[in-house]
């Protein structure tokens, strides 16, 4: 007897579940960029207030690739997220395990914490500005503000959750202190800490694009290249810059949260794999 | 001076305040012999449990005082090492990394900590396992993980909280008679909880019955019987009806108070 195999089945089996993770991926984008493209063609939207993906890919490539402006941009940006983030982590991680270790500054703190939260991080931008000048150190301040509430409440909410008979454990052993917080309560509240992270970078990331477009001593920066090309009235360097937020946003997660995720809590169980 | 390592005089523990407070101990008197093997048990909600919390420090008493080597105890420490009915190991460590948690802890430098952690991994029958990470364990093997960490920095008393509730029948009697051999070997007091009376019979040189809540020392059963023992030899038996009878009064009046409490919340249910 004769069976016929398509080409996917004669492939090993790791390439195929690659291969179909893939497509899965792939799909609705194409599906979505392919109605985008026809109806751009067919005449049914304007180019001039949505431009055709096609339009708007090769504009990516002429900026990145010919230009590298779009590198330019983008390296700014990273740079400042990097440090408001950086600050935004270590401080929400000490804050947010004082509070959850201290019952009075917990209490003293709390009602000052809700008020802020709710205050958007752009809010404050305009602030920013006359106290911290038009550049870097206010989109840098921005960037933290954004960060810093998440990992906070995220920190105070992971250490008050740690199994008491692990703390128990570990103090029985000999456990005090800031070794208690190191080997202990950090690692037992990472499943939360790590949403905080996750939740952190998200808001930091939109924090870092508003502050890039209202810092007017800001020349670069992906915020500051979809502000400008507002002048020129050019949607498709727009569409380039939402494109690239949207993707570098997602690269992180991916490349850092995810990565941290697989190294702490599903490589000790805490979570199921995913 | 007395071989008695640790004392407990005249403790109550309260739990609450005004209405909701609740009495979980009552002027509790009791000692523990160096090297003894003692077993705590009682009805459900007895306080055994808390009796065990206030000896590793976790509690402190609402009154009296408890002594450990004559010293009282206001935390807990090194001098006592304390097994978990839910194991609470630490997940983002090793079975060796759990084990070498206390010795690490306790001044003990990096290569000898190792060597003792392996030694008691061995003890507990889990070589070949010490680079695994709890979760892939079973709860077994788990537990076996908890006793190894407890006695490897080498404390003075062994506190066991109903350490194979979670386990099923059969690993449980496996644990049991292994429990035995580590305790031969490693000749420590321990103060193990369980409302198994066929547990705390095989386990135990003395039983402690406690009544109901609140909370308080019924009696006591000496258990005569050399180890290994037999579930099948007479006098065995005979001591397992002696404690079963002490402790069926404890549950009956426990299942009593539970009724009333519901009756007083819920007029309509009538009592079985």
């Amino acid at each position: 007897m004769i069976t016929r195999r398509t080409v996917a089945e004669r492939l090993p089996d790791r390439w195929r579940t690659g291969l179909v993770s893939v497509i899965q991926f792939l799909l609705p984008f194409l599906v979505i960029g392919l109605a985008w493209e026809l109806a751009v063609r067919s005449g049914l939207i304007t180019s001039s207030s949505l431009p055709a993906p096609s339009t708007i890919l090769a504009k990516v490539w002429a900026l990145s690739v010919r230009e590298g402006v779009l590198w330019r941009h983008l390296t700014r940006s990273l740079y400042r997220l990097s440090v408001g983030y950086a600050l935004a982590m270590g401080s929400g991680l000490l804050f947010g395990t004082l509070l959850a270790m201290n019952r009075i500054l917990r209490e003293m703190f709390s009602p000052i914490l809700s008020l802020l939260i709710s205050v958007p991080t752009i809010a404050w931008v305009p602030v920013f500005l006359i106290t911290m000048g038009l550049g870097d150190r206010t989109v840098i301040a921005a960037v933290f503000l954004g960060g810093f509430f998440a990992i906070t409440y995220n920190t105070i909410r992971g250490i008050e959750m740690v199994d008491v008979s692990r703390i128990r454990a570990a103090r029985t052993m000999g456990a005090r202190g800031l070794h208690l917080f190191a080997s202990v309560l950090l690692p037992g509240s990472s499943v939360s800490v790590i949403t905080g992270l996750r939740l952190g970078i998200g808001y930091s990331w939109r924090a870092l694009v508003g502050g890039e477009m209202l810092s007017a001593m800001v020349q670069w920066g992906i915020g500051k290249m979809i502000y400008q090309a507002r002048f020129w009235n050019d949607v498709t360097v727009m569409f380039v810059g939402l494109i690239t937020i949207g993707v570098t946003g997602f690269l992180l997660d991916r490349l850092l949260i995810r990565w941290l995720e697989r190294v702490t809590i599903e490589r000790w169980g805490m979570v199921a794999e995913r | 001076m007395t071989d008695n390592i640790i004392q407990i005089h005249g403790v109550s523990k309260l739990f609450g305040k005004g209405d909701r407070e609740v009495v979980a101990l009552r002027d509790v008197d009791l000692q523990f012999r160096e090297g003894e093997f003692a077993v705590l048990i009682g009805p459900s909600g007895c306080g055994k449990s808390t009796m065990l919390y206030l000896i590793a420090g976790f509690e402190s008493p609402s009154s009296g005082q408890i002594l450990l080597n004559g010293k009282e105890i206001r935390r807990p420490g090194p001098d006592r090492g304390f097994v978990f009915q839910d194991y609470a190991l630490f997940p983002w460590k090793s079975v060796l990394g759990n084990v070498m948690f206390g010795l690490r802890r306790n001044g003990v430098p990096h290569r000898e900590a190792k060597a003792t952690a392996m030694r008691f991994i061995q003890m507990v029958h889990l070589q070949g396992f010490e680079h695994a990470f709890p979760h892939t364990l079973s709860g077994g093997m788990k537990q076996r993980v908890g006793i190894a960490r407890a006695l490897a920095y080498d404390p003075k008393v062994l506190l066991m909280d109903e350490p194979f509730g979670a386990l099923d029948a059969q690993t449980r009697k496996l644990m049991q008679q292994e429990m035995v051999s580590i305790w031969e070997e490693a000749k420590k007091t321990v103060v193990f909880v369980t409302h198994s009376v066929i547990e705390a019979v095989y386990l135990g040189d003395r039983i402690v019955v406690m009544t109901a809540r609140p909370g308080s020392v019924k009696g006591m059963v000496n258990v005569d019987v050399p180890r290994p023992r037999k579930y099948t030899e007479e006098h065995y038996l005979h001591i397992r009806e002696e404690v079963l009878a002490l402790l069926e009064e404890e549950v009956a009046k426990s299942v009593k108070n539970l009724v009333e409490k519901d009756r007083r919340r819920d007029p309509d249910v009538t009592p079985a």
